[in-house]
């Protein structure tokens, strides 16, 4: 299970952002960069049709494959009230024929997307990422090389954490109390929920981004 | 009078009823309580008492006219002064009562005379004259000797200069206020808002961006985008050479391996001839006479018969049949194997009917997998259509039996394309005419054209040439199914879909070979329900099928 939210960020206040959360987490950031690869089923191999996400971090100097399964949110009551989507996901280190294998137990590609941008992985009551990255879709097959982004001037802000059926409460506290401290600069919600820019992220991010009023801005 | 001392808090005299004195005493007031009172209360009680008695005075009349009775006049007349007198205390009390608002002199008398010297004084007291003094010997230093006017001059200029500090520091305070947005102090903070355009924009992004993410949407290429690129990134060129929605092929090396053991199924499973290994097969198929033959056939290469078996041709990964076809072949292989012997032994009609039977029944397996591998269909239509367009070439003028070690002799190979075969085409269809059945001549030359270890490959190709071509004739545009043929008949029963495909391949059987990638494209896309792979293959091997049929496909057309 993870607990999950996300947000947009423009393009200008990106360095904020980073300067914030370096300063939030005290880690320095990764760079991220991610080729996603989502496969789907066929009818052919079961009533519903399953999804899985292969992700090939492009960042190291071998390209390592994860797959990894989404599943539904948690849903309900409960789940409503809680500002951060619960949902079930499984995830693993796979070798590099795992699309050989996945492609011929009958999946096939649905989309697939890049991700280039930087993390920052912490603990801070459960094990917090925060991903800023834009995103970028391939005009070709593959074409890793020539995407383009999907929204050139928005970058996705993801805070997802790990959790468990027994701990998510903890996770989902720690999460939230996290997320507070991005408000100057952006909203998170729910994935697919919208949520709209900061107005005066501009403020914050001049004064993230000053030095103590030494510097004109 | 004015020395009589009225206590101010009474109001003043009230006239009784006539008295003479008692009225005017009332009237005289201190100067301190005039300062106390601003009585306009007391008048106006006064003005009333008096109004009370000049109305008296008057009842007093009514009763005397009444009366008819003699007033005393003196008694009146003294009524009457007094009345005089307490109206002119009146306006005197009230002319008192003005000068408290002007300066006027007060009035010394005992209690007030020792401490009139201590209020009259100017003189500062004792501490606050030495602060005094401090302050102005700070304020004039060095200018005390100069004349006062310059004095005050200097000091004007001393003023001036601080109120101008005084107002930049006001300036620079509230333009950083200004860029750090911190609102002044005077007035409160505006928030600043996003116009509604450009939050209309950014919600837009935003649902796009997120809609991307999470559900894919606005990345899935369509169909007819769905190429592999030629170069694949780093990170999945070693992995696979697939494209999407296919299976993901192994390497070429490997594949060709399998293949050849597997390509005995081939001739019977024509789903998987359908598929994937329909191109490579043909192509295969195609060098299979050219095996023994010296030239390496690349299958990037322009050669004319691609050798798609052969190891030297180990990059052409689009000939590697799916995983599934192999694994589906493996599962035939042994009952494939079996058959292909005999038909090697059979003569050569009876060949042609086991391998449509096996045809028909593969195709009834294979039907079901619509996998095929997209590639790129330029470098690999040229070399099939050349591959094939040689087996075909050859297969009639090598005669029966050959099913090994036959070679294509290099004149006949050609390049070209569109004209070129058809052309061939022409050469071949004297030759067809020998056979009852276009298809029974393409498993002939299937038969002839392979040798052992590939004549399944072969084979397999032309029985899907086979299928396909009773196919495409049947949906030729312009011309009426034709049914003629036994072969196309099966076809029909077999290949339900394969109507358009063909129709469409062969509709423009004259035009170069861009055009014919492009016929191939075009009825990829009626091969509705089919694989895109799969049609490709069909569609390239309806194409190679097209200049052995040149003749009818003239005739039906023109």
């Amino acid at each position: 299970m993870e607990c999950v939210v996300q947000g947009i960020i423009e393009m200008q206040y990106v360095e904020a952002l980073e300067i914030l959360l370096q300063g939030l987490c005290g880690v320095h950031k990764e760079l991220l960069r991610v080729h996603e690869i989502c496969l789907k089923s066929g009818p052919n191999l079961g009533f519903v049709a399953s999804e899985v996400k292969l992700l090939c971090d492009l960042e190291q100097p071998e390209p390592t494959w994860t797959v990894k399964h989404v599943g539904g949110a948690m849903r309900g009551a409960g789940a409503e009230q809680i500002s951060v989507l619960v949902r079930s996901m499984v995830e693993s280190k796979a070798s590099k024929n795992v699309l050989r294998l996945f492609y011929a137990l009958g999946y096939k590609l649905d989309h697939e997307l890049l991700r280039v941008g930087f993390t920052f992985c912490f603990q801070r009551g459960a094990q917090i990422t925060v991903t800023v990255s834009s995103v970028s879709k391939m005009l070709k097959l593959h074409a890793t090389d020539d995407a383009v982004s999907v929204t050139p001037g928005i970058q996705l802000v993801e805070v997802t954490a790990p959790a468990t059926s027994e701990n998510y409460n903890e996770v989902v506290a720690a999460v939230s109390s996290f997320c507070e401290y991005l408000a100057p600069l952006l909203h998170l919600s729910k994935p697919g929920v919208s949520t709209g820019v900061v107005p005066t992220a501009a403020a914050a991010a001049a004064s993230l981004m000053s030095d103590g009023g030494g510097t004109t801005l | 009078m004015e020395g009589m001392i009225q206590d101010p808090s009474q109001p003043s005299s009230q006239p009784q009823p006539p008295q003479q004195n008692q009225a005017v005493a009332g009237s005289e007031r201190l100067n301190k309580a005039l300062q106390q009172q601003l009585n306009l209360e007391s008048l106006k009680t006064r003005a009333i008492s008096l109004f009370k008695a000049i109305t008296r005075i008057l009842e007093d009349f009514d009763a005397y006219s009444r009366t008819n009775t003699t007033p005393k006049w003196q008694d009146i007349l003294g009524q009457y002064s007094m009345v005089n007198l307490e109206l002119f205390n009146i306006v005197d009390e009230i002319k008192k009562v003005s000068k408290a608002f002007v300066v006027h002199p007060k009035n010394v008398n005992a209690e007030n005379a020792p401490i009139l010297p201590v209020m009259l004084s100017s003189k500062l007291l004792p501490e606050m004259e030495v602060e005094d003094n401090l302050k102005r010997e700070q304020l004039l230093q060095g200018m005390q000797n100069l004349p006062i006017p310059s004095q005050i001059d200097k000091l004007k200029a001393r003023i001036d200069m601080i109120a101008a500090a005084c107002d930049s520091a006001e300036k620079v305070l509230a333009d950083t206020r200004k860029a750090y947005c911190f609102g002044s102090r005077q007035v409160p903070a505006i928030h600043p808002t996003l116009d509604k355009g450009q939050a209309a924009k950014i919600q837009e992004q935003e649902n796009l961006l997120r809609a991307a993410v999470n559900f894919g949407e606005g990345l899935r290429l369509p169909a007819d985008q769905k190429q592999i690129t030629p170069s694949l990134p780093l990170h999945l060129v070693d992995i696979m050479p697939a494209t999407d929605g296919v299976h993901s092929f192994t390497d070429s090396s490997g594949m060709y391996m399998k293949n050849s053991p597997l390509m005995s199924n081939n001739m019977g499973s024509q789903g998987s001839l359908l598929q994937a290994t329909g191109a490579q097969l043909i192509s295969r198929s195609a060098a299979s006479p050219a095996a023994t033959s010296a030239t390496s056939f690349d299958n990037t290469t322009t050669s004319p018969l691609p050798y798609a078996n052969s190891p030297r041709s180990g990059t052409t990964m689009m000939n590697t049949p799916s995983p599934q076809q192999q694994t589906q072949q493996l599962q035939q292989q042994q009952h494939q194997q079996q058959q292909r012997q005999k038909m090697m032994q059979l003569p050569q009609h009876q060949q042609q009917l086991l391998a449509q039977q096996q045809f028909r029944q593969s195709a009834m397996q294979g039907l079901g997998q619509n996998q095929l591998p997209l590639h790129d269909l330029q470098g690999q239509t040229q070399q099939k259509f050349q591959s094939l367009h040689g087996q075909m070439q050859f297969s009639q003028p090598l005669g029966h039996q050959q099913f090994q070690g036959r070679q294509l002799p290099p004149g006949h190979v050609q390049h070209g394309i569109g004209q070129s075969q058809l052309n061939q085409g022409n050469q071949l269809s004297r030759h067809l005419g020998q056979f009852s059945s276009p298809a029974n001549t393409a498993l002939f030359n299937a038969a002839q054209g392979t040798p052992s270890t590939q004549m399944i490959p072969n084979m397999s190709a032309t029985m899907s040439s086979q299928s396909l071509l009773p196919r495409m004739q049947y949906g030729l545009p312009g011309s009426n199914p034709q049914r003629t043929h036994g072969s196309q008949i099966l076809s029909d029963q077999m290949f339900n879909m394969g109507s358009n495909p063909g129709g469409l391949m062969g509709m423009q059987p004259q035009q170069q070979q861009q055009q014919q990638q492009q016929q191939q494209h075009g009825a990829q896309g009626a091969f509705g329900n089919m694989g895109t792979a799969q049609n490709l293959q069909s569609n390239m091997v309806a194409l190679q099928n097209n200049p052995n049929f040149a003749q009818q496909r003239q005739q039906n057309q023109q």
